[in-house]
């Protein structure tokens, strides 16, 4: 190179060099840009262009900070920056529907957002600075947002006890004891009980061959012409709890052979005394089923009944649904069932009632005779016996299949956790989970559900039944597993479980033996113990009057006369009601109602009749409350109030319902002491005699039979 | 040759710049299976309204306390309707419901029928919900409103029972 032309740059190293220089500065440019261009940065800006168009721009923008913001709980192990873009949250202003997202307000909660956070209900990841990272499963952080129609399921997993602003969450989780599940599942906070299905080590003596073998192969045998159980709002789920599981035509005549041949306690024959086999005039069918009625077997069992083409299940769902068992059991078993039902199961929630020879007969007449189906073994094949080769297979099928997870045979050991265990199923990530060749979208709420509703859609090996839930069940069993994501991950979290309240009720003594035969507890609460179709007893002794109780106990009439589902009558002998009585009397009282206050005296007739005058003018208590025969059907029928009611809970109930039962929808009134004490003196007035009773009765009789007569 | 190489390098650069952002399909819309809760239309079961938070809570108080006089059918049955007179009103009659304000809702919910000198069979609920519970309600009733409920446009001065 010439020395003269040292120092020169050619015109086209010229332009390189600028060419580069720009791209160069481009490049740092980059870095600013992106910057500028965050997805969070822009949700930043937005949110000001948005609170410039509302009245209340100021409030909206007092503690607008242009940096990422964040929520940090470290008890709760709580880093959530979604506040980065939704600004909105704590706005009261903005709660309105037509706000767009991400600025809406939160709907105001028991837990604020600032205090809890966001990711412990929604889930999602809280360190994400990205949409699709925040909310939806990527590579790095699998935790995905859990849809607000499931949401339910973050309650639950701290609050283990049922909250009433959580229905679908409580559904779900009945389901999940109702349906067995389980039977071959760990769960979290639902124990095996002792009896999940029959024990069926004398099922042959109950029901035959053929019958088990329609069984095993469609347990549902109500069905409309589209194949579905409707049910109308009565509470009943309409499903059998044995679920259909796919048997094989050998499979099934195997299975049914070998339980046919299980009848290891026989049936004793039950004589009828000769005058009641003899029968009056009328058919003894029709008169069961009178008594069948009246002693409200529908409380615990349903019965199909089609009305316009639709047919749904009416009556309560605590024993099986009975439309077609006429044609299923045994007379004679059915009989000796009746008469001590835990002779034949230990565990059954059935009450050991007091039968007449005269209702027994009859009652077991009208369930033989008229509830049957004759179509209900068509299609079965003529089985015959069974061959020892079939009683082989079939033992082995019976234990393949998993039945002995659920129903006891003597001989057989009983199987726990045939299927996985779900104690942690609700926080499983996607990549655990086996989708198989299915098409469903990646997600844990999709595979849950195919999984219940057609398990080999997922795996062609599954040995799970299958499920036919209606789209709200199948929701709500869905949340009730999303709710069970395994121990607490911090410290923080395990302090804040609400735990089940479980304390069992078993009184000993005389009042136990009666309380365990009559299974009390199966419809009542005893202290937080028991069920819940019936009212709380806890303080039935500061309620009722001794006298009152003993009479129904013996007799239940009817004190709210819209309930299809009422107190069965359990014929008590007199000696059985005052054991009741008297414990009751003694021992289930509340604190608040103190019965040495009352003085008698007070209760004047003038008193009475401003009672009156209150009752039906100022608070129009009638719109509820029927006296005479008139008034609403909401609350307690009170013609019977003076003998039935003590005079210390009626003025501690007129004060301040909820404090005696939390849950009542008695609207809490502020009556004045004056105004208190003239409605108890009005309603200890209101009386009616034994005899009267008795007339009311057998109009209400004639009534129903009239009422069964048009049925179709 | 080195024109090439200043294009590859901007593509480079402009791709490094904007990423590559594959967006996923959004998940199929079901209005209904996307809601908080939902309930079916009480003049047509096939139509289902969507609820969010609010309106479900509402759902569960009617259901728990008002159902039994503002409904045709209930849960346990026959409706207590028919034995008030006047009758009350249907809780989706929107033809009844929609010219009333949430304001006044608000307070014949509170203080009871006698003290807006309408019937005395409608009890006051002050003491046995909050007012953010009888608001749920008032929520709820809006949206199962048939005919449909229009928000007034611009709401009145705002009065508050305590």
């Amino acid at each position: 190179m010439p020395a003269e032309q040292m120092g020169q740059i050619s015109p086209r190293l010229r332009l390189i060099f600028a060419v580069t220089s720009i791209l160069f500065l481009l490049a740092l440019a980059i870095s600013p840009i992106r910057d500028f261009r965050k997805e969070w940065k822009r949700y930043k800006r937005a949110y000001v262009r948005f609170a410039e168009t509302r009245p209340d721009t100021k409030r909206l923008l007092a503690d607008y900070r242009p940096q990422i913001s964040q929520i940090w709980l470290p008890d709760l192990g709580v880093v959530d920056r979604c506040t980065t873009c939704h600004q909105g949250i704590t706005q009261p202003t903005l709660i309105n529907a037509s706000v767009p997202q991400p600025f809406r307000a939160h709907p105001s909660i028991p837990h604020p957002v600032l205090q809890w956070g966001c990711t412990a209900c929604h889930r999602g990841q809280g360190a994400a600075t990205e949409t699709t990272e925040a909310h939806e499963t990527t590579l790095a952080w699998e935790q995905p947002l859990l849809p607000v129609h499931f949401i339910q399921a973050s309650c639950g997993t701290c609050h283990r006890a049922d909250l009433p602003e959580t229905p679908q969450l409580d559904r779900g989780r009945a389901l999940l004891v109702q349906l067995n599940c389980v039977g071959c599942h760990r769960l979290r906070d639902v124990e095996r009980p002792q009896m999940l299905g029959p024990d069926l080590t004398s099922i042959g003596t109950k029901v035959s061959r053929q019958w088990i073998y329609k069984w095993l192969k469609e347990p549902r045998t109500i069905t409309d012409s589209n194949g579905n159980v409707t049910v109308n709002g009565y509470a009943t789920g309409g499903l059998p709890r044995m679920p259909q599981f796919r048997l094989t035509e050998q499979e099934l005549r195997d299975l049914s052979g070998y339980l046919s041949t299980l009848q290891s306690k026989p049936v004793k024959p039950y004589h009828f005394e000769p005058r009641v086999l003899a029968g009056g005039k009328t058919d003894p069918a029709d008169q069961g089923e009178l008594r069948f009625r009246q002693m409200f077997c529908s409380t615990c069992h349903s019965l199909s009944v089609t009305r316009a083409g639709t047919t749904s299940l009416i009556g309560g769902d605590i024993g099986p649904e009975l439309t077609k068992v006429g044609s299923k059991a045994n007379p004679e078993w059915l009989i000796a069932w009746l008469r001590d039902p835990q002779d034949y199961l230990p565990h059954s929630k059935m009450p050991r009632y007091q039968w007449s020879d005269a209702d027994l007969y009859d009652v077991t007449q009208y369930i033989t005779k008229r509830l049957t189906d004759t179509d209900l073994l068509t299609g079965v094949p003529e089985l015959g016996t069974p061959t020892t080769d079939e009683i082989q297979r079939g033992r082995r099928v019976f234990i393949d299949k998993g039945c002995a997870s659920c129903h006891v045979i003597q001989g057989i050991p009983v199987q726990r956790e045939l299927g996985p265990d779900l104690s942690a199923i609700g926080a499983r990530d996607v990549s655990q989970l086996s989708f198989g060749e299915s098409k469903i979208p990646r997600n844990l709420i999709a595979y849950l559900q195919a999984k219940i509703t057609d398990p080999l859609s997922v795996n062609s090996a599954a040995r799970m039944p299958v499920y036919h839930l209606p789209p709200e069940d199948l929701d709500a069993l869905t949340t009730a597993l999303l709710s069970m994501t395994g121990p607490p991950t911090s410290a923080g979290l395990q302090k804040l479980v609400v735990s089940q309240k479980q304390g069992e009720f078993h009184p000993a003594g005389e009042f136990g033996r009666v309380y365990e035969r009559y299974k009390c507890y199966v419809c009542h609460q005893f202290n937080g113990f028991g069920g819940t179709l019936a009212p709380d007893l806890s303080y039935e002794g500061s309620r009722a009057q001794r006298q009152w109780l003993i009479d129904f106990l013996k007799d239940p009439k009817t004190v709210r006369p819209t309930l299809v589902l009422r107190m069965p009558q359990f014929n008590m002998t007199d000696q059985e009601a005052t054991t009741l009585a008297t414990y009751i009397g003694a021992a289930l009282n509340s604190p608040q109602v103190d019965a040495a206050t009352i003085d008698m005296k007070q209760f004047t007739p003038e008193k009475a009749a401003i009672g009156k005058q209150l009752f039906e003018g100022k608070y129009a208590c009638q719109s509820c409350h029927t006296i005479g025969a008139t008034g609403g059907y909401v609350g307690p029928n009170l013609n019977n109030a003076g003998n039935w009611l003590t005079p210390a809970w009626i003025e501690a109930w007129l004060r301040n319902p909820q404090a005696l039962v939390p849950d009542t929808i008695e609207p809490r009134r502020a009556f004045t002491d004056d105004e208190i004490q003239a409605l108890t003196a009005y309603l200890l007035t209101l009386r009616v005699s034994g005899k009267q009773q008795a007339a009311t009765q057998v109009a209400r009789a004639a009534n129903r039979s009239r009422k069964s007569e048009e049925r179709p | 040759m080195k024109k090439s190489a200043f294009v590859v390098l901007i593509s480079l650069l402009a791709g490094f710049a904007f990423g590559c952002k594959t967006r996923k399909p959004a998940l199929a819309a079901d209005p209904v299976r996307q809601a908080y809760d939902s309930e079916a239309d009480w003049s047509d079961p096939q139509r289902i309204i969507p609820l969010n938070y609010d309106q479900a809570q509402g759902k569960r108080i009617f259901y728990t306390q008002c159902v039994w006089c503002h409904a045709d059918a209930t849960p346990a049955g026959p409706s207590n309707r028919s034995n008030l007179n006047p009758m009350p009103a249907v809780m989706n009659d929107g033809t009844v419901m929609n010219k009333e304000s949430d304001e006044y809702l608000q307070n014949i919910i509170t203080l009871g029928g006698s003290a807006l000198s309408r019937s005395a069979m409608m009890p006051p609920y002050g003491q046995v919900l909050t007012q953010r519970e009888i608001q749920q309600v008032i929520a709820y009733a809006r949206a199962i409103a048939q005919p449909p409920y229009q928000p007034p446009a611009s709401p009145g001065p705002k009065y508050t029972a305590r």
